[in-house]
């Protein structure tokens, strides 16, 4: 008897999104399959690996930056241009401009320096799409990210995170200036289905959004990204629910390098090894891990980590 | 699916006599129900009953088990395809490969860490579990005397690996009583391999492409041997993927008995590239491998690898808790700040993370609850004043500190009154943030209008 | 439609299309007709046109053809004997003024040397300027500002045409309604007086800044009002040019606007108002004209006249429907969740009130909106500066509320807020509930300021803040002599009363729509609790009318109305919708659950039952055990046991996760026959439901002596001694079809 690969039928479909505009836009989802079959279903777009660059620079210290990352970024981390050049060099799929420093409670940067620091990374890469990141305050992010929306109009960028808490704020504003959102919500199929079904209300079409699960780094909760993804997966495709059918965004790096395994060094604990492939095995195991579960967008830092990622998503979805 | 508690109840035979252990034939039938017993315990049920029951009670997957003692695990045996739908049940084995081609020190070298590599997290030991010896030689002798080196020097399974029947057959000599694995079985020797395999209670892998193993493992079980693990040769990423998929969706949905055993994945043929190797790995693990088979041990890579075998089997239904008591974070002192909260694995790592990212000296004073969170802690009844004050006494905070503040989560300073009256005047409670992303800012104010 | 409004409107109408009729002869005459003719910076050309017609005016030359349909828009003027349907040659008549106001105002950008207004994308006015109108708002402007519209930092703006009678009035109108964080646009007169001019006399400062916008002197000016709308609608709610539906939809549905007609109305003004009424704005009139009350166009009433200065913005807000923002509890102590569980003993009290002492109690009772005025908090009787410090007083919080989409039956739900909304001040203390309400104040509150009308303004504050969607108006009365509150305290004691009776006499049958909740799907994922009214959710801090409550106020959250559809079994509790939703809704895990039964099917359960019933096959009965008793029950299992067998989100057969008080409902597990099945119950829960009506129901089911055939633990704790215990005092159940 010959072999009959054992195939599911999926009922849906995820929305294929574009982010960016012109022949350098970057197209996520589309995919009628739970993720790595594509054996049973159609992927026309990988996943993408967008790479961090910081509106403040990172120090080399335990509270900063390992070595591992720090030496490949040090002599661009002063000047955000060179740092997102530096990343398209790594091979990064987009830039994620991430806006540590408006936290209050860092540096407390105001919306103008973010302006200031986003128009650099654009006069660097040209028409290469970004994403903008807060600093999952939510005050200070509804305030920061309608600024650069307005100062940038029309430009089809991401911003996220939008929470429960701030997303009307952040939604209108892109609806007005025309960009995408990513909605943020905390481990929870319903949670996350009630958020797309709010910032539809308030006039987005879900075709400008994206689904942030809330990202666990590996050894610190990626357990509950990794099922609540497959759940919303599921929902998505097998039960054709079209209130989830948006693709996933997993700010993961943040995560994954403020961990004891991957910021301890041999000093510190000797019984850890080598801190450079420890910390970078935390990056690119959470990677893997959300890949698997579905992730479309995956914000990663670690050239080392970005470069395994980006082959073994080229291997899994050749 | 299994039958349902009361399927089963209705096969046994109601007479309520205890002797299992269970107060009631209903009690008794919901633990079977539930896998939490075994019906040989039952001395009253019919001989109908049982092959009902047994029937309905065969995992659709063989649980093969490798290694003795405390080193003895269970692989196989899942039920689901998602681990949300129950729990995955029997993390994989993660191998290490000894080949007979090394040199002596190197091997020295590397069983060193193969037996010392290990580390200690939320109560579960992390480390490599199978060595994996490897007849790259092709010598028969040179195979023996390092699987025999390595029997002889650690308590751990070994897995020994050759093309070579007769090789094997030595090995199997070496390897029995240890319940370890022999590899590989092929269609043209599982004959043989078997009969090795049954006479030194090891378990066999068996390699063959993923379309012969329909033809192969019903051949095997018809010589009464279910000890078997399946190497459907996937050498890359995308079909080792692929396969373990099929693999686990032909045995729980399509019910195929002939695909109902666990997998043995080889990645150290997959790349040579270390943090390749162990990304792949970790994939593995998260999707239905039961052996993993990578290149070596160092303490770097076992960690991270070990810890996602550890995330990916947690059960997502009984948390992951961590244990009671007074965990200092940035090197506190006497006059640093006291946070409580629960032991909820998460709300520890996010709260101690949170306090971490501060840089503010802070004793973390966690409660045994059962692992809930704060506000379920709350509502059960377990993180309430009358719980908390006797704990925050006999934990010995007290000793510990000069001031007498503790800080209690936001979400539950409804209970700040009483626990302040349960507590007593020399203490004060001080209610802290709802989520713990807000605790830095909230810290460096509370330091800073404490000082 | 009022005869005399339309008359004037299509009156009106006539006269503005005329008059800028001859306006663009006059500007083709002198510039031509390739003249170009723009707002400033805006993509959305003259926006009303642009949006309702999806034409583009870009030269004067591309005016007469507007102007021309303006004219076959525009019905005759009814005679005066004539009697026709007047709302929709009215609405033309307004929608053909707005299409002229829009090409008048658009003249006067012609002439840059000539425009009477500001450099387009002014925001903010300078007080020394004489020139204080802005005219039409940028594309900028109109970005950033519709961003608060939308994400409803503003609720709305008001177009005032017109002006109240004196500056003070204007100033406290202004003031007003900036606190309500509302957009005021300005335009028009009324005897040469307007409303912006009154403002800056009063040395206002005006702006988009300040959220006071004067547009312009003219009448045309209040298109920019309009305009704004319009674009908002095209840039926000992805309405294409000329989809006129989708514009006037979405400013009807989102855009909470109106119009204040303060002054003589005109014809114009009736013929713009007609206009704004396409939006769904409607007009709200100082002077006495015909009202149009019936619902149609607007969300609510039309037009409504003959509004008092200091009653007519409250009266607007109530008119179109829109939500109050409060974005502080307005105390002079601290508010928050922080404070809500904090003790104030005797020595720190300033004063208590009710407690075992003396009378006191709390209620919510339901008004209509004309009945109440938003924010009127009385005291009573004494304030509590009136007091000796240390004393114990009578006291009443009589709460009266309003709201287009409230109803009676969410009064208790309300009122249940109170004890958490009270208790979030530091330094006021809040036990119980209804007439057993107890409450102090601290000596440190006291002396921050702290009165009883200040508990009346939390209760104001946060229902609105938390329950706008089903609230408008609150009104608040404390009382605190002796006689009143005993007086009311009956009246009160009998609503109680009657509340209680009502939700017990909901059937099952009676209602056709039955109520979801799923929030506790995030650790029990396929669980799915169908809340009826006779079986409340298995936590026991949901029935059917806090579901409903908690759908009207969150209608995307975890309570969803779900209606029944055909009865699949009135037995076991199954209905058509019931089972699809529940299929869908346990994400294909549960194929259904009868909502009667515990052996066929049972509802899944979560984690949260107060109870577990299960079956007792030896005895061919139930039994109930509940979460406070940590004993030996006959079934062999201890209820952490039993929690840890049924909870999780599955159906287990024999068992099922129920609320306590379900035990007194006529529905329960009615499919095995009720009521008289259950054998055995913990002590605690046994004398609970004895006080809650135990031996009325078993006399309804026909064994008036089953409450003392029920066995607690103190009679027997295996199956063994209860099936002797049950043939000792010859229980029902021994008699029942078997179970199993």
């Amino acid at each position: 008897m010959a072999f009959a690969i054992p195939k599911e039928n999926y009922a849906g479909k995820v929305r294929e999104i574009v982010i960016g505009k012109g022949d350098k836009a970057v197209k996520i989802g589309g995919y009628d399959s739970m993720p790595l079959c594509t054996f049973e279903g159609t992927w026309p777009n990988k996943p993408v690996v967008a790479m961090e660059v910081y509106d403040v620079a990172p120090e080399l210290n335990a509270q900063g930056w390992p070595p591992a990352t720090f030496e490949a970024f040090k002599d661009v981390i002063n000047d955000p241009g060179a740092w997102a050049k530096k990343c398209l060099e790594y091979g990064a799929d987009l830039i994620c401009v991430q806006l540590a420093g408006t936290d209050p409670n860092a540096q407390n940067k105001s919306a103008e320096e973010a302006i200031e620091v986003v128009k650099k990374v654009k006069e660097a890469v040209g028409d290469i799409p970004l994403i903008i990141w807060g600093s999952n305050n939510l005050e200070k992010d509804q305030e920061v990210l309608p600024a650069i929306m307005e100062a940038f109009p029309n430009e089809n960028w991401l911003f996220g995170p939008a929470e429960e808490g701030n997303y009307k704020k952040i939604t209108a504003s892109a609806i007005g200036y025309g960009h995408l959102v990513a909605g943020k919500s905390s481990i929870d199929v319903n949670l996350a289905k009630q958020l797309n079904i709010l910032i539809e209300n308030l006039g987005l079409s879900l075709d400008k959004v994206v689904m942030d699960p809330t990202t666990a780094s590996l050894g610190y909760g990626i357990e509950y990204t990794y099922s609540v993804m497959e759940r919303i997966s599921l929902a998505a495709l097998a039960q054709n629910d079209d209130k989830m059918q948006n693709p996933f965004i997993n700010d993961l790096a943040k995560e994954a390098w403020k961990t004891r395994e991957a910021m301890l060094t041999v000093e510190e604990e000797p019984t850890y090894g080598e801190q450079n492939t420890r910390g970078i095995l935390m990056e690119s195991i959470t990677a893997i891990d959300l890949i698997a579960a579905g992730s479309s967008i995956l914000i990663m830092r670690n050239p080392t980590a970005v470069k395994v990622i980006k082959e073994l998503i080229n291997e899994l979805y050749s | 699916m299994g039958l349902t508690g009361i399927q089963i109840f209705k096969l046994l035979p109601k007479k309520n006599c205890k002797e299992c252990g269970q107060p009631t034939c209903l009690a008794f039938a919901m633990q079977l129900a539930q896998g939490k017993t075994e019906l040989s315990k039952c001395p009253y049920v019919s001989d109908e009953a049982k092959a009902k029951l047994a029937e309905a009670s065969e995992p659709p997957i063989r649980g093969v088990v490798i290694g003795t003692g405390d080193e003895q695990y269970k692989i196989g045996e899942e039920l689901v395809l998602y681990r949300h739908d129950k729990t995955f049940f029997n993390p994989p084995l993660i191998g290490v490969l000894f080949k007979d081609t090394e040199d002596d020190a190197t091997i020295d070298a590397r069983l060193k860490n193969f037996n010392e590599v290990s580390f200690e997290r939320v109560g579960y030991i992390l480390k490599a579990h199978l060595a994996v010896v490897k007849n790259e030689s092709g010598d028969a002798g040179k195979f023996t005397a390092l699987l025999q080196k390595i029997k002889d020097n650690t308590k751990k399974p070994i897995m020994a690996m050759s093309d070579d029947v007769a090789a094997l057959e030595q090995a199997a000599g070496i390897l029995k009583g240890t319940k370890g694995v022999l590899y590989a079985a092929t269609e043209e020797n599982y004959e043989k391999l078997v009969d090795i395999a049954k006479a030194n209670e090891l378990s066999l892998v068996l390699k063959a492409p993923i379309e012969k193993v329909a033809e192969l493992t019903p051949k095997i079980v018809e010589k009464g041997f279910k000890d078997i693990i399946l190497d459907t040769e996937a050498r890359d990423a995308k079909t080792m993927f692929q396969h373990n998929t099929f693999v686990r969706r032909l045995a729980l949905k399509k019910k195929d008995k002939a695909y109902g055993f666990p997998t043995c994945n080889l990645i150290y043929e997959m790349t040579d590239d270390e943090i390749k190797e162990a990304t792949i790995a970790a994939l593995a693990i998260a999707k239905y491998g039961g052996i993993i088979v990578i290149s070596d041990c160092k303490p770097e890579v076992i960690l991270p690898l070990a810890i996602q075998r550890l995330n990916i089997y947690t059960d997502p239904q009984r948390p992951m808790v961590v244990e009671q008591g007074i965990y200092p974070i940035n090197e506190p002192d006497e006059n640093s700040p006291v946070i409580v909260t629960t032991n909820f694995a998460l709300t520890y790592f996010i709260v101690a993370a949170a306090i971490e990212a501060s840089r503010v000296p802070t004793w973390l004073v966690i409660m045994d609850v059962e692992g809930m969170s704060v506000l379920t802690a709350w509502s059960a009844g377990k993180f309430v004043a009358d719980a908390i004050a006797p704990f925050i006494k006999k934990v010995g905070i007290a000793d510990k500190i000069k001031h007498r503040k503790i800080i209690i989560p936001g979400y539950v300073a409804q209970i700040s009154g009483e626990l302040q009256e349960e507590l007593g005047e020399d203490w004060e409670v001080v209610i802290g943030t709802r989520e713990a992303a807000d605790i830095p800012a909230f810290l460096k104010e509370y330091v800073a209008k404490n000082q | 439609m009022s005869k005399i409004i339309a008359s004037a409107a299509i009156r009106g109408a006539h006269k503005i299309v005329e008059r800028v009729e001859n306006k663009i002869k006059e500007a083709i005459d002198q510039y031509g007709p390739d003249k170009e003719v723009a707002y400033p910076n805006t993509a959305y050309y003259l926006p009303i046109i642009y949006g309702i017609l999806g034409r583009k005016v870009e030269k004067l030359g591309d005016m007469p053809p507007i102007i021309e349909y303006c004219k076959q828009l525009l019905p005759e003027v009814p005679a005066e004997d004539l009697w026709i349907p007047y709302l929709g040659p009215a609405l033309d008549a307004g929608m053909a003024t707005l299409f002229a106001y829009d090409m008048e105002e658009a003249l006067k950008y012609v002439d840059p040397d000539k425009c009477p207004y500001l450099p387009g994308g002014t925001e903010w006015i300078d007080p020394a300027s004489d020139n204080i109108w802005l005219g039409a708002a940028d594309d900028v402007i109109m970005r950033k500002r519709g961003v608060e519209f939308v994400d409803g930092s503003a609720p709305g703006f008001a177009a005032v045409v017109g002006a109240p009678p004196d500056v003070e009035t204007a100033v406290k109108l202004a003031k007003e309604m900036q606190e309500k964080y509302l957009y005021v646009f300005m335009a028009s007169d009324h005897n040469g007086v307007n409303m912006a001019e009154q403002l800056k006399e009063a040395g206002v400062q005006l702006g988009w800044d300040t959220r006071l916008v004067p547009f312009g002197k003219d009448t045309s000016a209040a298109i920019h009002a309009l305009g704004f709308a319009t674009r908002a609608a095209m840039s926000f709610g992805g309405a294409k040019p000329g989809d006129y539906r989708k514009v006037l939809l979405y400013n009807k549905n989102r855009i909470f606007a109106f119009v204040l007609a303060l002054g003589t109305v005109t014809d114009e003004w009736y013929a713009a108002a007609a206009g704004a009424i396409n939006y769904g704005f409607p007009t709200i009139a100082d002077s006495d004209i015909p009202e149009i009350l019936p619902y149609g166009v607007c969300t609510y009433e039309h037009v409504v006249s003959n509004v008092p200065h200091d009653k007519i913005v409250s009266k607007a807000i109530e008119v179109r429907g829109l939500k109050i923002v409060i974005k502080k509890v307005d105390v002079p102590v601290s508010y928050g969740p922080a404070f809500e569980g904090e003790r104030i003993g005797k020595d720190a009290m300033r004063i208590e009130m009710g407690g075992p002492k003396a009378p006191a109690f709390e209620f919510c009772e339901m008004k209509d909106l004309d009945e109440i005025e938003d924010n009127k908090i009385e005291v009573i009787g004494k304030e509590i500066d009136e007091y000796e410090r240390g004393v114990t007083i009578p006291f009443a919080i009589w709460v009266q509320v309003a709201g287009r989409k409230f109803q009676k039956d969410f009064e208790p739900i309300i009122e249940r807020q109170f004890h958490h909304l009270i208790n979030q001040a530091e330094g006021v203390l809040h036990i119980g509930q209804r007439d057993i309400l107890w409450m102090r104040i601290s000596d440190k509150a006291y002396e921050a300021g702290f009165k009883f009308k200040h508990i009346g303004q939390i209760l104001h504050d946060k229902l609105h803040q938390e329950f706008g969607a089903i609230i408008d108006k609150v009104q608040v009365k404390i009382y605190t002599e002796e006689e009143k509150v005993k007086e009311l305290l009956e009246k009160a004691r009998a609503v109680y009363h009657e509340r209680d009776n009502r939700l017990a006499g909901m059937k099952d049958e009676e209602v056709d729509t039955f109520y979801s909740c799923t929030l506790c799907q995030s650790f029990a994922p396929n669980h799915v609790c169908v809340i009826t009214p006779e079986r409340p959710g298995l936590c026991g801090a949901y029935n059917m009318l806090d579901c409903k409550a908690a759908y009207e106020i969150n209608p995307t959250g975890p309570n969803q109305p779900l209606p029944k559809g055909e009865v699949v079994d009135p037995v076991k509790g199954r209905w058509e919708k019931i089972d699809e939703f529940i299929y869908t809704a346990s994400h294909n895990a549960v194929e259904y659950a009868c909502a009667y039964s515990i052996m066929d099917n049972p509802m899944t359960s979560c984690g949260c039952f107060e109870a577990i019933a299960v079956v007792l096959p030896m005895c061919n009965a139930i039994m109930v055990v509940d979460r406070d008793y940590t004993g030996d029950t006959p079934c062999g299992m201890r209820f952490s046991t039993l929690a840890g067998t049924v909870g999780g989100g599955i159906q287990t057969p024999g068992f099922v996760g129920i609320s306590k008080l379900y035990i007194l409902s006529k529905k329960f597990i009615s499919a095995e026959g009720g009521l008289k099945r259950l054998a055995w119950l913990p002590k605690a829960l046994k004398e609970f439901l004895v006080e809650n009506g135990l031996q009325k129901r078993c006399e309804e089911e026909g064994v008036p002596d089953l409450v003392d055939k029920i066995a607690t633990e103190e009679d027997c704790t295996t199956e063994e001694e209860l099936y002797e215990w049950m043939q000792k005092v010859g229980h029902p159940a021994l008699e029942m079809e078997p179970l199993m």
